[in-house]
């Protein structure tokens, strides 16, 4: 092993230390909910096809010990614990009476929701372009977005990073077409061939547009084009055309 | 004149709260207790012996914690095409979408070996900084097969058998390479909060280091654990 692995594999341990700690962490309190209907069904695990093993009956309470995906790990009164479906959650009380809510991935939460996030697969300048993003919305449709990404070609590869904001134009579309506008920065490593060879940073600019078509939960597939001004040192600006597509899922 | 105006003005206030009067928001002002239902009045009440100071008392509602992320460590094995096989290790980070499909992250690194051409010749084609075998992924995993892993009778763990597919970049004999990856894994977890990997996964991608352009394939087998958190 070189001394760059052992860096990296000690650091891996410390990374992975460090996680263990919150996850063997201490007792907390538990959010208490009560049966509605006539029982609530527990899974051995967090899907659908897992079987159930235990009913809750109507009045009972479950502690929510944490949520993974649409599931809820639940604790009853007995000390029995397992696994209950988003479904059957939506029909449980509080101790008030009022309803349990919580934040579902369906059509809904599409129109409005607070982080998107999602991978693309591109071609930037003529170069393939692996991207990614994230954005945060103030409102169903204006969101702040940031995009990094990597463009690998026959000339030259590179980094972008972008950010800037988007204007969806109708939320409630299932294909919901977007405006885009923002300010970047590009680095690129000529290949050694070339006439200009030396390693460069640009400051850049864009607008673009897109399309999001709502898949199903909390999923959507996204595409989309920004045309890029690249301002060079040079006596001329620069024009790179960016066209990706790929899925994203918002929470 | 000036006392003139006053008078005026005062006509005018005195006036305007005459109006006021009759109107049913501003009676409120006046008559604060709402009025009772029963129509009769306050004195048939019992006299108050105890004044009530319990304050309401305010209740805060856990929030649910969302166990999502899965973030871990692999170590393995990947045979890089030409170059022989040598050990892996990376990171991984994962986010649970659905109970269905995940999206996960990959950084790892290996070493190439010398390729059989440079073992006979004893010519060099890379130096030892380029023989550094780098790489990232993203990938859309889905959970394939899930099911229960049994040990004995006693214990019993969800388990989930998964496909990966992605892109990513390679950066390995001094250049980077778009990548695209596939693979499968298989997914145990003993504990809430833990999870045990064995995945296989093939980095596929163009490379002209022997003279030739071709489809390189780069298959790399590791074992890993992840934290849920």
């Amino acid at each position: 092993m070189t001394p760059r692995a052992r860096q990296w594999a000690l650091a891996g341990l410390v990374l992975l230390a460090a996680l263990l700690t919150p996850a063997t962490g201490s007792a907390r309190e538990y959010l208490q909910l009560f049966v509605t209907q006539p029982y609530l069904e527990l899974h051995t695990g967090p899907g659908r096809g897992y079987p159930v093993f235990h009913v809750v009956p109507r009045a009972a309470s479950v502690d929510v010990l944490f949520r993974r995906t649409d599931w809820f790990k639940v604790r009853t009164e007995h000390g029995v614990e397992g696994w209950a479906s988003q479904a059957d959650m939506q029909k449980t009380v509080l101790a008030d009476g009022t309803t349990f809510h919580f934040d579902v991935g369906d059509r809904a939460g599409f129109t409005s929701h607070r982080y998107e996030m999602g991978i693309f697969a591109g071609a930037y300048g003529g170069a393939s372009l692996v991207s990614g993003y994230a954005s945060f919305s103030f409102n169903p449709q204006l969101a702040l977005e940031g995009a990094l990404g990597e463009f690998l070609g026959r000339y030259s590869n590179g980094y972008t990073g972008d950010i800037g904001l988007t204007h969806v134009i109708a939320p409630e579309w299932r294909w919901s077409p977007f405006l885009t506008l923002g300010l970047g920065e590009v680095y690129t490593e000529p290949k050694a061939t070339l006439v200009q060879p030396t390693n460069r940073s640009e400051p850049t600019a864009y607008v673009g547009g897109g399309v999001r078509y709502y898949f199903t939960r909390r999923f959507f597939l996204r595409a989309e084009y920004k045309a890029h001004w690249v301002m060079t040192k040079r006596n001329e600006n620069e024009e790179a055309d960016e066209w990706k597509a790929g899925f994203a899922f918002f929470f | 004149m000036e006392s003139g105006i006053r008078v005026l003005l005062l006509t005018a206030a005195l006036a305007l709260l005459a109006a006021l009067s009759g109107c049913a928001s501003v009676r409120q002002w006046f008559h604060r207790a709402p009025p009772s239902a029963s129509g009769d009045t306050a004195d048939q009440e019992p006299p108050r012996v105890v004044e009530p100071e319990v304050a309401r008392r305010k209740i805060t509602v856990p929030r649910i914690h969302s166990r999502n992320i899965e973030l871990g460590a692999d170590y393995g094995v990947l045979s890089i095409e030409d170059f022989g096989a040598h050990p892996s290790y990376g990171l991984t980070a994962a986010y649970h979408i659905t109970e269905d499909f995940f999206f996960q992250a990959e950084v790892g690194r290996s070493r190439a070996g010398l390729t059989s051409f440079e073992q006979l010749s004893g010519v060099q084609l890379l130096t030892e900084s380029e023989r550094r075998f780098t790489y990232y992924d993203l990938s859309l995993g889905y959970n394939f097969l899930p099911g229960e892993a049994f040990i004995g009778r006693g214990v019993a763990m969800t388990s989930a058998f998964y496909l990966l597919g992605g892109i990513g970049g390679t950066d390995f004999a001094g250049d980077t390479k778009f990548t695209v990856n596939f693979g499968a894994g298989y997914r145990v977890v003993p504990a809430d909060w833990l999870a045990l990997h064995v995945t296989v996964q093939d980095h596929v991608f163009q490379s002209s280091i022997l003279g030739t352009t071709k489809l390189t394939n780069n298959l790399e087998a590791r074992i890993g654990t992840t934290v849920f958190f």
